[in-house]
């Protein structure tokens, strides 16, 4: 599995969601897997970086809480979607 | 319209040399000549290219094998990040290379095989014995433990057989196999009339080989030809429509010049004195093939949307003009 973060595309992303526009289907990290490429959003996107198997979580609720105005519920849920897509996929385990 | 294109290349396909030990009949690089450059001049391109984070460098030609530096380049293109793979006739990977390929840091070898009967494949590269030696290769490979992939270019000595390509890789290990459309440029323009499919040839081709990708689990089966968008709709969105050229790739040729593909021989600049990323969001030729517009029969087309004209190589190969429709495209008006 190789990626890679696209930064002007997250920069773009984030000046965006400070004028308080929706720049959520942004790409913001390319993965390639398998030959196929897919494409992460900013959430996506920065959970993706914190996947370095030494967070859980609840870690990873709390790392990003700093950088999306959200409220911790609505964070916690996203991210126990994605996480759970990522592992349905097989891109993650857990152990 | 395309979605926003990736900040620097996906895949750099890079020429090391236009020499090569074979003369295949489709071949398109086989009129190209060009000064090669020394191992310096490409390890520093190498090191200015992976500062922008590009992830696989892919070697085709001429035959890679015949550069004397190969796995030095690939052990310093590994170090720096690559992955880096190749495309190869395989006719000199020994045993001993094939160590080579793996302790230099190959994560795949693509070997050209295209017909599971050693007389049409000899043929059709113009060598006598490049079946047996290509598949003693792929075993030797194997035995190293790199991870091999099967290049077919389909056209009329083996569109009908494919499927038996297909097999006659899972029994040689690969994790893939690419069934690569012809493409008219070099010999393949030349011997286009003889080797290239109708258009419809080409529709009854696509239709049962996705149908064979669908159901096939035994090995992966790549076709990267946006025509197909006509009668597949992948199951997620893809990244970029239409090629993928200049939008996903690019192609370094082996003096350093850069073109959009292997296969549109239109040069936007050198990696010798140009910086990739300039290249990348300045030259104009790219931004042309990522905005192109319809004409002719794509004025009219539903499809347009999802194949944005097909190939832009064929259809550059054949009219000059990159937004002409895709001379393989069988829909009609």
């Amino acid at each position: 599995m190789v990626w890679r973060e696209e930064e002007e595309a997250r920069d773009e992303v984030f000046q965006a969601m400070e004028r308080g526009e929706d720049a959520s289907s942004e790409g913001t990290v390319l993965l390639i897997v398998s030959g196929m490429m897919h494409q992460l959003n900013i959430l996506g996107g920065e959970i993706w970086k914190l996947l370095d198997g030494t967070r859980d979580e609840t870690s990873i609720i709390n790392s990003l809480l700093s950088e999306f105005d959200v409220d911790r519920e609505t964070l916690a849920s996203d991210v126990r979607s994605f996480l759970e897509d990522l592992q349905r996929r097989g891109w993650i385990r857990y152990e | 319209m395309n979605k926003k294109i990736p900040s620097a290349p996906i895949t750099i396909n890079w020429t090391l040399t236009f020499r090569c030990n074979f003369s295949c009949r489709h071949c398109y690089s086989r009129v190209e000549k060009a000064e090669e450059l020394e191992t310096g001049q490409i390890k520093e391109i190498m090191r200015r290219v992976a500062e922008y984070k590009v992830p696989f460098i892919n070697y085709g030609g001429g035959e890679p094998l015949l550069r004397h530096d190969l796995f030095e380049l690939t052990a310093y293109a590994s170090s720096l990040g690559f992955n880096v793979s190749m495309n190869t006739n395989a006719y000199l990977m020994t045993k001993e290379k094939a160590k080579l390929a793996k302790d230099s840091g190959f994560k795949t070898v693509g070997i050209s095989i295209d017909s599971t009967k050693p007389e049409v494949h000899d043929a059709f590269r113009n060598t006598p014995g490049s079946h047996k030696r290509a598949i003693e290769a792929a075993r030797h490979l194997g035995e190293q433990g790199v991870r091999l992939t099967v290049s077919s270019v389909i056209c009329r000595i083996n569109h009908g057989e494919f499927e038996d390509l297909v097999r006659q890789a899972i029994t040689l290990g690969a994790e893939q196999i690419s069934l690569h459309n012809y493409k008219c440029t070099g010999l393949g323009m030349t011997n286009k009339d003889e080797l290239d499919l109708t258009p419809d040839e080409w529709m009854k081709f696509y239709m049962k080989a996705i149908e064979v990708r669908t159901n096939e689990k035994g090995i992966r089966i790549s076709m990267d030809d946006p025509i197909t968008a006509s009668i597949h709709k992948a199951p997620e969105q893809p990244i970029v429509k239409g090629s993928t050229c200049g939008k996903l790739s690019l192609n370094i040729r082996a003096n350093g010049d850069v073109t959009p593909c292997g296969f549109i021989p239109v040069v936007i600049g050198n990696l010798l004195t140009d910086d990739l990323k300039d290249i990348w969001d300045g030259s104009a030729v790219l931004e042309r093939m990522r905005n192109k517009k319809p004409k002719e029969k794509c004025l009219s087309c539903k499809h347009y949307e999802d194949c944005l004209g097909g190939c832009t190589a064929r259809a550059y190969a054949m009219t000059g003009d990159f937004d002409s429709p895709d001379p393989h495209c069988w829909v009609e008006k």
